[in-house]
């Protein structure tokens, strides 16, 4: 699984403190915490009006790239940020994220075009977010082929399919699922993530619905997924499906995960 | 328990399929059907308002309130007069420009549906043009509700206000904000006229502002 690290967005009010209070340590602090918790790449979203963002971006990148050797996530819906961000950091990262509507590829997949970045791809377009699994991958299919008209590799989309509500829509996992394995029967090489935490939105204790979901969608074929890598629960779905899925012989990679202190029961 | 009662009870326990019946056998039996909508459905739905307000009941359960509602209200529909039906007041909602998060807005909607107004639904990734239109086009619209989950997409709401102003509308309609970033200092800055932290607080102030 490959893990983007979610705790560095202005959308978590602690995070978004430290933000306002340009207090670098906690910033550098959970930035570390969550590459030595498996992250893959920090993720990175200022989460602040527009007139700051950019600033804001500058002031983060710079305190993750101090502390962490894997690569950023570069969190915004401006692409144009976006693109402004991307000679700020050291080595190629991850985008996060663009779609199909109002030309956010068109800004975005030239600048990529010729480097070794990877962006994360949302299935909606210009009429909203669909609800069903045909008409997500029908979108997935458009972006991929969009990405291939620049010379992006597949394996360098990660295709996120948006999952809606279980509160507002019983089917909302199922057609998440069905567009996972639509996705994965065609573009074999693109990558699949999820935000995921959606699915349990006006739910009591979402942490289950979360871990469930992601264990169900890690069985369709999801590679990826955007998680806090620091809550051991989470840490425990990600190492309990790898092993249970037969990915993990002799469950050395679980019991290394209980060893790092990465489960919610510590070791002795 | 009365009739209204029992419709009461069967909106607040979402039970869309024995509704319509209930109705239509109380409207046989000469109730009246002003009553039957104000005592039994809408006083139930502000009632689930209030208890998701609190925490007691979730997300599906509100739903499948409103649900019944609905299904009750087309029963009793053709009963009530032209006037009685056009509701209390008619509200644009919309989900602003550059954010697609539309399930509080969806939210907000249905109950201030059930709460007997008129809605507009604009959708999501609204642009201000297009709020400005809704009320031109509307002219009993009372009230314009905005929604943005993003810090980056809040601005919108003051465009909206702006707009509003310009447009020579602004002393015409209440704006009621809402989304998770949003507070009432926020409010405040830009010029709307109030911020509902839940569903049930924006169907109370919709509520003050028509009574006002």
């Amino acid at each position: 699984m490959i893990i983007i690290g979610e705790k560095i967005n202005g959308f978590i009010p602690k995070t978004l403190k430290a933000i306002e209070a340009r207090d670098g340590d906690y910033i550098k602090e959970i930035a570390l915490a969550q590459q030595e918790c498996g992250a893959d790449f920090i993720d990175i979203c200022a989460g602040v009006a527009p007139e700051v963002e950019m600033e804001t971006m500058e002031w983060l990148i710079g305190l993750v790239q101090e502390v962490c050797t894997v690569p950023i996530s570069l969190d915004s819906s401006d692409p144009q940020i976006i693109v402004n961000c991307i000679p700020l950091c050291s080595q190629p990262g991850l985008i996060n994220s663009v779609s199909m509507e109002e030309g956010k590829t068109g800004t975005v997949f030239p600048v990529i075009a010729d480097t070794d970045w990877k962006v994360v791809c949302l299935t909606c377009n210009q009429e909203g977010i669909p609800d069903d699994g045909q008409t997500k991958f029908a979108i997935a299919r458009d972006i991929v082929a969009c990405a291939r008209s620049y010379g992006i590799a597949d394996d360098r989309v990660y295709i996120d399919p948006l999952v809606t509500t279980l509160g507002t829509k019983s089917d909302s996992m199922v057609s998440f699922v069905e567009a996972i394995e639509l996705i994965r029967a065609e573009f074999p090489e693109v990558h699949i993530t999820s935000g995921l935490s959606n699915i349990s939105y006006g739910l009591p204790y979402r942490r289950g619905i979360n871990m469930q979901f992601l264990c169900l969608t890690m069985n369709a074929g999801m590679d990826s997924a955007i998680l806090d890598p620091m809550d051991p629960y989470m840490q425990s779905v990600l190492y309990a499906t790898n092993a249970l899925k037969g990915n993990d012989p002799y469950c050395m990679e679980y019991l290394g995960a209980y060893r790092d202190g990465l489960l919610p029961v510590k070791p002795e | 328990m009365s009739r209204v009662e029992e419709i009461y009870e069967l909106v607040l326990k979402g039970r869309a399929k024995d509704i319509s019946e209930k109705v239509a056998q109380a409207i046989d039996a000469g109730d009246d059907p002003k009553e039957l909508m104000n005592s039994g459905m809408i006083a139930a739905m502000a009632e689930i308002g209030e208890r998701f307000s609190r925490g007691e009941l979730f997300v599906p359960e509100m739903m499948i309130s409103a649900k019944a509602m609905q299904k009750g209200l087309e029963t009793l529909k053709p009963f009530l007069s032209e006037e009685e039906s056009a509701g209390i007041g008619t509200i644009v909602i919309a989900t602003v420009a550059g954010d697609l998060h539309d399930i509080g807005k969806n939210l907000v909607a249905m109950m201030l549906e059930s709460s007997g107004f008129e809605v507009i639904d604009l959708g999501c990734d609204v642009p201000v043009d297009a709020f400005i239109q809704a009320v031109k086009d509307n002219p009993n619209v009372s009230l314009v509700c905005a929604s943005a989950l993003l810090t980056t997409t809040m601005p919108a709401m003051k465009e909206i206000v702006n707009a509003l102003i310009e447009a020579g509308l602004r002393d015409q309609v209440k704006v009621l904000i809402g989304g998770a970033p949003v507070t009432q200092k926020f409010c405040d800055e830009i010029g709307a006229d109030g911020y509902g932290e839940d569903a049930a607080a924006a169907i109370r102030l919709a509520k003050g502002y028509i009574a006002a």
